[in-house]
């Protein structure tokens, strides 16, 4: 059964298109990574998606019902956990948990035991009668969650739900995200960090320019992925400059650079290893190793969109 | 619906005034400005006159009794003092006026021509005029004596020891001076309107800090719609305005024992109705605000300077003929010219236009805020 289906789904703020002519399918029991680079369409997407933006064009059905007709329903099924916090600084934890439930119609007891268990199951049980503004990025981020599932909802859109938050706290979330899917709860996760999106999404699409561009497992996406080749090399210290003078080399598409680790996007087809070594021992520089590496969802996104998930 | 916007209440209503200082600006300070008008006001009584009285007549029964005469009235105290003291003390302010009667006044009133007296001040004729309207009937009746005895000495002292001893037949009923308690209720009344106006604007900015702190955007996602949102802002607002209007009128007149001279009910749906008004021009306010900040700034631009003109701090009598004019477009005076022609006695079914002036406000800031919110689109703050 599809929890989520789009069908040519068009948004526009006067002439520009944030959303065109787009079509998606997310099935129950997923974990449904949407990958987009800032400015790509996402979060008008998700905006559409949770009645908060009006659709130019096209049909969007939650659990086979169309959000425009029945809004009720496919709000009473939706969870969002925005990438901003939009909690209250005011109410305690409990408070907001049991405010943002008392919006779907929750009352009394059961309202209670939901708000319970919401807080328990983001492991802030303990801090339910404390206020956000005594919490860490983590503990807030936290609640942002449980605010988003006391209602129970069939379909939770996670957007961003790791930024800016501890090791610790980063992994708490994505173990929760992972026992909500296994609950029953289906799930579309956007995130920078696409070794988290490697991790937890069974199946991904990239937005680019308002259009899905590519849709799959990420071992289907990866596997589209033949004409590009991914070198690490690592370097004793790396020289100002080296890497434009790297760039220049025919083949290489992209060239980044992480304290002594460079990264290079290069053809496959084109033999250029050789000239890259010589570029860096010409410039002086100690190679320590090198390494061509299996393409990766940053690499799959890169060749598809040209740029990297952060830009 | 009505359920949705009950929970959305109640939940504001708790978070909000469980804060110690929100209660205190939301209520404390409509009783404060209570308290302004009382002390202000408080000065206006009857307060006691000191004359000074130089009396170069001495040893004369109709200067001496002209001194008994003045020392008699009401609120008035003498003290006898030479010119030089008279002189010193009305300088310093220990006296407000002297009263001066030169050798010869006695004389002067028995030939029908009062002369030889003279009262001074340094403070002009607010403190002159009492004395002087009193004193100069007292003076006149003498010397209409005089005249009529035409200077035969006896003559007058027959007409002037009947006068002295006449047994008027007197029969007095006191009534209270209600004009103090009304002016105070009527700018305790101005301070509240001040308050409800700033309170509502506090209340609906609400919606712009859960604006800001993206509250409202998921609020939005919830099967709660824009429209109950504000619904539950507006019938919040009222509860509190309403409760607001409740103290402020239980303080007036149980705490500080202030008769507005109205009916309490007529006060409280008249005070109903200007509440309705605040509401609407507060979310005219928020309506063309983006943020919190920019609301609090209008709110400043907009409602003491239309109270001040409205007459809510001081009375409108005292401003320019041209300001009045201007204080007709503003729903503030209409409530405090209610309130006037209630206080003088009118009905409250004689103000029926004023009511209908006071309804079409809020019917025009609710339109302008209803097509302004219709077309505030903002969704960017949330995902």
């Amino acid at each position: 059964m599809n929890v989520l289906d789009i069908r040519g789904l068009t948004k526009k703020f006067g002439d520009f298109v944030a959303v065109d002519n787009m079509s998606l399918t997310v099935r129950e029991g997923e974990i449904f990574g949407f990958l987009g680079a800032n400015g790509a369409g996402k979060s008008t997407t998700i905006n559409v998606v949770s009645s908060l933006l009006r659709p130019s064009s096209g049909e969007i059905r939650i659990l086979d019902k169309d959000i425009m007709k029945q809004s009720r329903f496919a709000k009473m099924n939706l969870g969002i956990v925005p990438q901003d916090l939009a909690i209250y600084e005011d109410m305690t934890a409990y408070e907001n948990v049991s405010f943002f439930a008392g919006l779907y119609g929750l009352r009394g007891i059961k309202l209670k035991e939901r708000t319970i268990e919401a807080l328990d199951f983001v492991g802030l049980g303990d801090k339910a009668k404390s206020f956000p503004k005594n919490f860490s990025g983590g503990m807030k981020r936290r609640l942002n969650i449980a605010c988003a599932i006391a209602h129970k909802p069939k379909l939770i859109i996670m957007d961003e739900p790791t930024v800016g938050i501890d090791p610790q706290s980063r992994n708490y979330i994505l173990t929760s995200v992972r026992k909500l899917n296994e609950s029953g709860c289906t799930i579309i996760y956007t995130s920078h960090y696409m070794e988290e999106v490697e991790e937890i999404c069974s199946r991904i699409a990239i937005v680019d320019h308002g259009k899905i561009i590519a849709e799959g497992t990420k071992e289907q996406l990866k596997s589209t992925i033949t004409d590009v080749k991914d070198i690490r090399i690592e370097l004793k210290s790396v020289q100002g400059g080296v890497v434009e003078k790297l760039r220049s080399i025919p083949g290489v598409r992209n060239v980044s650079q992480e304290d002594h680790v460079i990264r290079i996007h290069s053809d496959a087809a084109v033999d250029n290893l050789n000239r890259m070594l010589k570029q860096l021992i010409d410039a002086g520089m100690e190679i320590r190793s090198v390494e061509e590496q299996e393409p990766n969802l940053e690499t799959v996104f890169l060749t598809l969109t040209g740029r990297n998930l952060r830009d | 619906m009505w359920r949705e916007i009950w929970f959305l209440v109640t939940r504001t209503l708790l978070t909000t005034f469980r804060k110690r200082r929100t209660l205190m600006l939301y209520f404390g300070l409509p009783i404060a400005g209570i308290l302004a008008s009382v002390l202000l006001y408080s000065s206006q009584g009857p307060t006691e006159l000191r004359v000074g009285v130089v009396n170069e007549d001495a040893g004369e029964q109709i200067a001496a009794d002209t001194v008994s005469f003045v020392k008699g009235l009401d609120h008035v105290t003498i003290v006898n003092v030479t010119p030089d003291e008279l002189k010193d003390q009305l300088a310093a302010s220990k006296l407000d006026s002297g009263l001066i009667i030169d050798s010869g006044f006695s004389e002067s009133v028995l030939s029908g021509s009062p002369d030889h007296i003279a009262i001074e001040s340094v403070k002009g004729a607010q403190v002159t005029a009492y004395m002087k309207s009193m004193l100069y009937g007292y003076i006149d009746n003498v010397t209409s004596m005089g005249k009529i005895a035409g200077g035969d000495a006896a003559k007058f002292k027959a007409l002037y020891d009947q006068y002295r001893s006449a047994d008027f037949k007197l029969t007095s009923e006191s009534v209270n001076d209600t004009a103090t308690t009304k002016d105070m209720s009527y700018q305790s009344i101005g301070f509240l309107l001040m308050f409800m106006l700033s309170s509502a604007v506090g209340l609906s900015e609400l919606i712009l800090k859960n604006r800001e702190n993206r509250t409202y955007f998921r609020v939005l996602s919830s099967p709660i719609n824009a429209r109950t949102y504000v619904l539950a802002n507006i019938v919040m607002n009222l509860i509190v305005m309403i409760v607001q209007i409740i103290v402020a009128l239980l303080f007036m007149q149980v705490v500080f024992h202030l008769d507005p001279g109205i009916p309490m009910g007529e006060m409280l749906g008249l005070l109903a109705l200007f509440a309705l008004v605040s509401v609407s021009l507060s979310l005219v306010i928020v309506a063309f605000s983006k943020s919190s900040a920019m609301a609090g700034a209008l709110q400043n631009l907009i409602v003491p300077p239309t109270c001040m003109l409205s007459g809510c701090f001081f009375p409108i009598s005292i401003m320019p003929a041209e300001v009045r004019k201007i204080s007709d477009f503003l729903p503030q005076n209409w409530v405090l010219q209610s309130i006037n022609k209630l206080q003088s006695g009118e009905s409250f079914g004689s103000i029926w236009f004023n009511l209908v002036m006071l309804f079409a406000f809020a019917v025009v800031f609710f339109l302008i805020a209803t097509y302004k919110f219709g077309r505030n689109n903002d969704t960017r703050n949330f995902v």
